[in-house]
């Protein structure tokens, strides 16, 4: 019995990687272990949604291709149904987006968090250069939240400046145990080593981004916002 | 979901492509289990291909690191291949070091580096 991860990863192996796969099943969530032959019409158009929007940012070629092939292995007749949706996600294509509240509480999250972000980082136009780093520093922030604090949310936000370019606000919270004043000073200084992390994360958010900002009170809580502006 | 990274041996050398999300266990694996492989095999030299990996996170990095510097201590050396421009890009602009590792644009150039060594 082939389920949809299966059939999918088959196709998908050589083109993206198995990490990136890994998050795009973990988005499907239980559709990924669905057999084939039990999906749903509407199953089907959420899973091919989902699979455009991912072939297209991360396959490096004939992307059209691969997602028709998705799009035939799920079921002959799915392929009319997303040839239209494909056209409607191309015409439409915003430059911004609604805010996106992803939350954060094992370590797949992260993943998840990072790769999702990173997308978003495209959509919006930001460079190839630019979104990768966006990940990363999501990928920190995420990290931080489940290392230090348990659970927490990382927010995604399209923001525009004066110049009317298109940035992206990240903003990630949690209520853990907060960052001592003594700590947060050893941390900018760069001394401090934790034992889990490098003790750097943060230090290396604060380098990535255009604008940093951090709202830390122990017995609190801890919140990131920073900024990616956009690119001309 | 138990999993372990599979250890391929190229002459002296062992060699690991690492295709899935690090985590603390996996990474304490693998060191773990790449030391006593360099141990059995004599091994000149370890190598990690990370050509499959799109983000390095200040984490990653000293998973990295930590490895490389226990492969240093058993007297191999341990090089990272497959770093993507992007990648490398972020690293520097987040003042990260990958100093206990040495590093190869891919897998051929890291053999024939080790190979010199000889």
């Amino acid at each position: 019995m082939k389920t949809v991860e299966k059939e999918i990863g088959a196709i998908l192996s050589g083109t993206i990687s198995s990490i990136t796969q890994r998050s795009i099943f973990n988005r499907l969530g239980p559709l990924a272990t669905t057999p084939v032959h039990q999906l749903s019409a509407s199953d089907r158009a959420t899973i091919m949604r989902e699979l455009e929007n991912s072939v297209r940012l991360f396959a490096r070629s004939n992307s059209a291709q691969l997602i028709a092939s998705c799009a035939k292995a799920l079921e002959p007749g799915a392929a009319a149904a997303v040839s239209g949706a494909a056209t409607a996600v191309a015409t439409a294509a915003p430059a911004t987006l609604a805010p996106k509240k992803l939350p954060i509480e094992q370590e797949k999250d992260i993943a998840t968090a990072r790769l999702e972000a990173w997308s978003e980082a495209v959509r919006i136009g930001l460079s190839k250069f630019a979104s990768v780093k966006v990940a990363t520093a999501v990928s920190e922030l995420a990290r931080n939240i489940v290392f230090y604090a348990g659970k927490g949310f990382v927010e995604l936000r399209s923001v525009q400046d004066e110049r009317g370019l298109v940035g992206l606000q990240i903003v990630a919270s949690d209520d853990g145990p907060g960052i001592p004043q003594e700590k947060l000073q050893e941390i900018w200084a760069g001394t401090y080593k934790s034992q889990r992390g490098m003790g750097k994360g943060l230090v290396a958010v604060k380098k990535l981004v255009d604008d940093f900002h951090l709202d830390t009170r122990p017995g609190v809580g801890t919140t990131v916002k920073c900024v990616f502006k956009g690119e001309r | 979901m138990e999993q372990e990274l599979p250890i391929i041996q190229i002459r002296n050398c062992l060699l690991v492509s690492i295709q899935t999300e690090l985590h603390d266990r996996l990474a304490l694996d693998l060191q773990a289990s790449l030391m006593d492989r360099v141990r059995t095999v004599n091994a000149r030299g370890v190598i990690l291909d990370v050509s499959g990996v799109e983000i390095i996170d200040s984490y990653i990095t000293r998973i990295l690191n930590d490895i490389g510097k226990s492969v240093r201590f058993m007297g191999a050396e341990c090089y990272i291949v497959g770093i993507r421009p992007a990648v490398a890009m972020t690293l520097i602009e987040m003042g990260v070091e990958l100093d206990s590792v040495s590093t190869a644009l891919n897998l051929d150039l890291a053999l024939e580096k080790l190979e010199l060594l000889q």
